[in-house]
């Protein structure tokens, strides 16, 4: 089940302020990824491994900051690795949770 | 089999490595700073505050980013040390690979400013909101198992607490393993960071002095200081030593441990008697009498009850009139493992300068710190540290090489 | 350096160590029989956890013990009751269950205590915490004195007046089974003839919120080693053992419950929370301990195993394991005792031994509770079906991970009635 958060306030955020740009802001704070700028992340920039060098619970610290920053809840089962490998996929990840998330806040009749 | 110390890394208030710690025993000078009182944890008394600090820009040269990214400061101070330590005694990654390594690290109160952090995140957002790091490095052993991380050591894993006698106890464990065969080398020590709620509990015990530091067995001791930092300590056999061409700092001739049962959860107990008991028979299992020992690293520190278990202690092993006696907490504080560098520093003759803030001496402790005049190398060091709610550990220390 | 991995001081076989008592606190009650009773009952110990609230997380259950602490330490000496946790409590409990069991008076006082725990009075700290941000900092100072990690320790050594060696081994999941390690090298070397050895925690915030942000918990109770498993559940309590030279329990005619034959420990240098995934730092550990007990694979027949029911755990644990036993490790008779009772933490080794040698003393492993398919790739033969019998006489290999890496294996031995 997927459960939508208390509506939160997405204040001091410009429209100008993508998903991508989001998702590397958020890398860079919760991973407390020291000297490096959100923008010096490529959006196709290998977070793992040989990349980034994140292993798996810096992809739980990630969730996390994630669940916050977008006002998602990600289930355990749904922590794809796939989705994990760069900006550009879990940008999609993000985009397909907010979707879930929404078709649970507004039910079929 | 003979085990001996072949490297030494310390961090501490003084400074990053021991030069700057040495320099600090033989002026007797204490690096303790003032501390603004910090809202919850403090009472909200005006008088000053003291802390040992470690400058976290002092540890920056020593750890990149990368590295640290994740470490709790205890990780951090912990992780240095080490390096600091292998680099001292001259130890390369060959002399881990392949090799049984052990780590041994006390610890009076672990990670405890991730620990709050943690707390704070589960009581103000719900513990959905717990993060993954800040548990994984509140974990009383991960400073120990980044040691390990940090340099591949496989050899057991142990992090030994027990207050203020969690270094020397830590010592101990380590020379168990090496003796019993169960590791080729260890990294002891001890490491400790003090974070607010803990200063703050330690002021409400009354534990704590009102000046920068304690007054080792002075008439007028009224609680010790405290430190942050970390030091490590390469043990070896004396054969793998040799084999290696390796220096030799100091012997240790036996570790030993025991308790006084009458002592409360919060404080020192009375039962110096029964301790002294226990010390006799430890030193004759290691061939010893108390009339080898030359010099005293005592782990007095300024509190009342310590200091006058410790004192009663050590009169009842050694005599009214024991060898010189060195309280090395009046300059590193306690905790932080400052303690244990200041021991293997007296092992290999450094200076001692006069002990800060001792003025007269008590009584009933009739006994007198190092007062700062030469003193001849020792040959054999007996170093005490006796802890609240009862753990006791000591060290015997013989001089290395001259 | 090129010194063996064993270079004992000498090459005499070390003197022999024998379990001598049995003493614990468990989800199951106060006291071995209680847990006795509950392993042959087939069901699992798990319930709402109701020391604090559990919403938010991912389950509601976890291995308390519910049974009433005050009366059961009722005969205890006021200094001694003073500041005691919850897990200081369970501790002293197990110990003074042990000393009786070993028929040892408090005034033989010499012996030592290794204890393991991970987080001590935790959860009393907690509440002092809880109750210093509530108030801005009023908060009775008695109230944070129980909350140290030694405290368990430190407070069987006061409850019975005992003056060997005292020492906290707090090492995470693997804390207690480092304190046996350590116990027995000491005993070895003559540092002292008893040793009350073991581990105790209690369930607090901090790990129950943290072990739920690693999304390493089950919803449901957990279920060791079956394919479907999806995380651990937490418990909380104390198993101690009393161990003793051969010289010290023969010259006083000690009954003997098992032999302590050897342990060993290790660290993966891999990962902070994470297994190494082929096993290969327990199994190190596994080696040391058989190169300690002076005993091979084949000597062994039954595993206590960490089995914490996370996916990742018993996975590697069984790589592991098939390292040192080869095709062997599937005759193995495993003891899944956290299905059972849940994951102690530093307690875990603890109360584990207890329920391995009561499996000795029984004859059988008996019946694991949950069911669901086995897993094709950790398929450790365990009593799913029915008891599994096993000799009085058997030797059982104990083993723990835990967080920072750090494996610690010990290995037992039965007696015959």
């Amino acid at each position: 089940m997927i459960m939508r958060r208390a509506e939160r306030p997405n204040n001091e955020m410009s429209k100008a302020d993508t998903v991508h740009a989001r998702i590397k802001r958020v890398i860079v704070e919760s991973l407390m990824i020291e000297g490096l700028a959100p923008e010096e992340i490529g959006d196709e920039q290998a977070l793992f491994g040989e990349g980034l060098g994140l292993d798996s619970v810096d992809a739980l610290e990630l969730v996390l900051g994630l669940e916050n920053e977008f006002d998602i809840k990600v289930k355990s089962d749904q922590m794809d690795k796939s989705a994990f490998a760069s900006v550009n996929t879990l940008a999609e990840f993000v985009e397909r949770q907010k979707r879930a998330a929404e078709a649970v806040a507004t039910p079929d009749e | 089999m003979s085990i001996v110390i072949t490297g030494i890394g310390t961090v501490g208030p003084h400074g990053v490595g021991t030069a700057a710690l040495a320099a600090a025993l033989a002026d007797g000078t204490n690096a303790a700073t003032e501390l603004e009182p910090v809202p919850d944890f403090h009472s909200p008394s005006a008088h000053p505050r003291y802390l040992g600090r470690v400058d976290p820009a002092a540890l920056a040269p020593h750890l990149d980013p990368r590295t640290s990214r994740r470490m709790s400061l205890p990780s951090r101070l912990a992780v240095v040390a080490a390096r600091l330590a292998r680099a001292d005694a001259g130890l390369e990654a060959e002399h881990f690979e392949g090799h049984d390594v052990a780590v041994c690290l006390g610890t009076a109160f672990g990670p405890t400013d991730f620990t709050i952090r943690l707390l704070d995140q589960i009581r103000d957002k719900g513990p959905e909101a717990a993060s993954p790091f800040l548990f994984m490095e509140s974990v009383a052993n991960a400073h120990a198992g980044q040691v390990a991380l940090d340099a591949q050591l496989v050899g057991p894993n142990a992090t030994i607490v027990q207050r203020e006698a969690s270094a020397l106890s830590a010592v101990a464990q380590g020379v168990s393993y090496l003796a019993s065969g169960r590791c080729e080398l260890a990294l002891v020590g001890a490491v400790d960071e003090i974070a607010p709620m803990t200063h703050g509990a330690l002021e409400r015990f009354g534990a704590l002095s009102s000046g920068p530091c304690g007054r080792a067995l002075d008439a007028a001791r009224d609680g010790y200081a405290v430190s942050e930092g970390a030091t490590v300590l390469v043990l070896e056999r004396d054969d793998t030593a040799h084999a290696r061409g390796a220096r030799v700092l100091a012997r240790v001739r036996t570790a030993l441990r025991g308790n006084d049962p009458t002592a409360s959860a919060v404080t020192w107990g009375d039962g110096a008697e029964r301790l002294g008991l226990t010390l006799r028979l430890g030193l004759e299992r290691a061939g010893l009498t108390p009339f080898a020992i030359d010099r005293v690293v005592s782990g007095a520190s300024g509190s009342r009850r310590g200091d006058r278990l410790e004192a009663l202690l050590l009169r009842q092993v050694l005599g009214d009139t024991p060898p010189s006696v060195l309280t090395p907490k009046a300059v590193t504080g306690e905790f932080g493992g400052g303690f244990l560098a200041a021991a293997v520093l007296a092992a290999t003759g450094a200076d001692f300068g006069p002990t800060p803030g001792f003025e007269s001496v008590d009584p009933e402790l009739g006994l007198r710190p190092h007062d700062g005049r030469p003193l001849e190398r020792a040959r054999t060091v007996l170093v005490s540290s006796l802890a609240a709610g009862g753990a006791a550990a000591w060290l015997v220390l013989e001089a290395g090489e001259a | 350096m090129s010194a063996p991995v064993h270079a004992s001081a000498s090459l005499a076989p070390p003197a022999r160590v024998f379990v001598t008592g049995l003493g614990c606190v468990t989800p199951f009650g106060i006291g071995v029989e209680a847990f006795a009773r509950g392993l042959a009952s087939a069901r699992a110990a798990f319930d709402d956890v109701t020391l604090f609230p559990s919403a938010g997380h991912r389950t509601r259950l976890a291995g308390e013990v519910r049974a009433e602490l005050g009366p059961a330490l009722a005969d205890l000496a006021p200094r001694v009751k003073r500041h005691l946790s919850r897990t200081d409590a369970f501790a002293v409990l197990a110990a003074r269950e042990a000393l009786s069991d070993a028929a040892l008076a408090p005034e033989d006082g010499e012996a030592g205590v290794f204890l393991g725990s991970s987080t001590g009075g935790m959860f009393e700290g907690e509440e002092f915490f809880w109750r210093l941000r509530a108030t801005g900092g009023r908060a009775r100072v008695s109230d944070i004195a129980s909350q140290q990690h030694n405290g368990p320790a430190d407070a069987v050594a006061r409850a019975f007046g005992l003056h060997g060696p005292l020492v906290t081994m707090s090492s995470a999941c693997s804390a207690a089974s480092m304190a046996f390690e350590a116990a027995l090298a000491s005993l070895r070397a003559g540092e002292t003839d008893v040793a009350l050895a073991g581990g105790a925690d209690g369930l607090c915030r901090l790990t129950y919120a943290g072990f739920n942000a690693l999304r390493a918990v089950d919803e449901a109770p957990c279920r060791p080693f079956r394919a479907d498993r999806a995380g651990l559940s937490l418990g909380e309590g104390a198993g101690l053992l009393v161990l003793e030279t051969e010289a010290h329990a023969r010259a006083r005619g000690a009954r003997v419950h098992g032999e302590f034959l050897g342990a060993g420990s290790s660290c993966d240098a891999h990962h902070m929370t994470a297994p190494k995934e082929d096993g290969s730092g327990l199994a190190l550990a596994v080696e040391k301990a058989l190169a300690d007990a002076r005993i091979g694979p084949a000597d062994v027949d039954a595993v206590n195993a960490h089995g914490t029911a996370t996916p990742l755990n018993d996975a590697a644990e069984w790589r592991g394991l098939t390292a040192v036993f080869g095709e062997r490790v599937r005759e193995l008779v495993f003891l899944p005792t956290k299905a059972s009772i849940g994951h102690l933490l530093g307690a875990a080794g603890g109360a584990e031994a207890v329920a391995s040698l009561l499996a000795l003393r029984a004859g059988c492993a008996t019946r694991v509770p949950g069911e669901g398919p086995l897993d094709p790739d950790c398929p450790a033969r365990f009593a799913d079906a029915a008891e599994l019998p096993l000799a009085h006489d058997a030797t059982i290999l104990s083993v723990n991970l835990a967080f920072g890496g750090a494996n610690a294996a010990v290995l037992l031995r039965g007696v015959r009635p």
